[in-house]
């Protein structure tokens, strides 16, 4: 992997392709957890793990899967770490685990992960493969972060649990809610997007 | 073999199977340990938090929980403490919730009367909508709630959150965007206030 790769990569996965902005993919995700920090941070982190390693272990046995079950087998192996992660969570970070429920599950229900191993892991080698991944999960978690910024913020009046805003603050319920997520997406697409085309798409 | 015979497609999926879900009992068996206390320790706290005894270190947790006494009523098991100078009743509690049990501890003074306090210890509501029932502004509504004609009410729908909550009146405000939690809470503490009552025979 040269340092061009690297870049183009992280480019790619960051903006020009973002999971989000351009492949709409974790869409779901994008909805539900995004309206605390904390939560969109570890499950995010999780993602991005997962992400990762199953593009790192399918680019390492892409030679012998077989085409018929190729697809079978990239599930299988995005749901070992899926569930490994649950594992750690549970056995280290209890509180968060707690709190996540039924979210890290679910991870396995990403589109990104399948959509990296398939597009990308399949026809790539092992070091780029970990690289493309991880970049992806960071693409993915920086705009739920953000969503997840105004949404706790408005919603709540926190970040990160702590209180910022003044006692006076109304607290937008409609933030908490999932309708929000979709009209802050939204708006989000727009704004990339017109910065991705310079306005002329 | 041929890397798209059949054959080789069966022993390669099996073998990838067994391998990956073989790691994963590895695991599994080898933090279970640490869950398992982890849970533990969970529930000590809540019995604990419930009953508002304070504690701040996991070890203080043990010897105080250690220390509270469990007696057996008609064979429910109920943990006995006091509370500045007065008898207090836990119960663990379960039920379900949106999306699936909900356990907890209600703690009560001994005349059912009033709920001394509620904790969660394990639930599968939606983080961030019901997932907020364990939040500390959800459970602190209950210390100190008046128990009314044996009920208490848990606000939800377009009631939860319309600054109906009061605690004289026995009333603690629901979940905004989380009607069924809301309902299932106000279900499950409702009919555990009726079995308490029973169970310790309040007669106010």
């Amino acid at each position: 992997m040269t340092a061009k790769d690297v870049k183009k990569i992280s480019r790619e996965n960051l903006w020009f392709n973002n999971p989000i902005f351009i492949q709409i993919l974790g869409i779901c995700s994008t909805l539900a957890v995004t309206n605390l920090l904390t939560n969109t941070f570890i499950m995010t982190v999780g993602v991005t793990f997962v992400a990762a390693f199953s593009n790192l272990t399918i680019a390492f046995m892409k030679e012998w899967i077989p085409r018929k079950v190729r697809m079978i087998v990239q599930v299988l192996i995005i749901s070992f770490y899926v569930i490994i992660v649950d594992i750690l969570l549970r056995a280290f970070l209890p509180e968060i685990s707690k709190s996540l429920g039924p979210y890290v599950g679910l991870i396995i229900t990403n589109c990104i992960l399948m959509g990296r191993a398939e597009a990308f892991a399949q026809s790539n080698p092992p070091l780029p493969a970990f690289w493309d991944g991880l970049t992806s999960g960071i693409g993915y978690m920086w705009v739920l972060m953000a969503i997840a910024f105004v949404r706790e913020f408005l919603g709540f009046g926190t970040l990160f649990g702590i209180p910022v805003a003044p006692s006076w603050f109304p607290q937008w319920t409609i933030m908490v809610m999932a309708p929000s997520a979709f009209f802050l997406l939204a708006l989000l697409l727009w704004i990339a997007k017109n910065r991705m085309t310079g306005g002329k798409a | 073999m041929k890397k798209d015979s059949i054959l080789y497609t069966v022993v390669f999926s099996f073998t990838v199977t067994f391998l990956f879900v073989f790691l994963l009992a590895i695991a599994n068996e080898s933090t279970s340990g640490i869950v398992q206390q982890n849970q533990e320790l969970a529930r000590q706290k809540a019995v604990l938090l419930a009953m508002t005894v304070p504690f701040k270190t996991d070890e203080e947790v043990r010897t105080l929980y250690g220390s509270i006494e469990t007696v057996e009523k008609e064979g429910v098991k109920l943990f006995k403490g006091s509370q500045a100078g007065k008898t207090v009743y836990a119960k663990e509690f379960r039920g379900s919730g949106l999306w699936g049990t909900i356990t907890g501890i209600l703690a009560v003074d001994e005349s059912v009367s009033q709920i001394v306090g509620i904790q969660i210890v394990t639930h599968n509501e939606t983080p961030g909508l019901g997932g907020r029932i364990a939040d500390s502004w959800f459970k602190d509504q209950f210390r100190g709630l008046k128990v009314k004609n044996g009920k208490i009410l848990v606000t939800y729908g377009a009631e939860a959150g319309s600054g109906r909550a009061n605690k004289e009146e026995g009333i603690a405000d629901g979940i905004t965007g989380a009607s069924r939690t809301s309902q299932a809470m106000d279900a499950m503490l409702n009919n555990e206030l009726t079995v308490l009552k029973k169970l310790l025979g309040g007669s106010k």
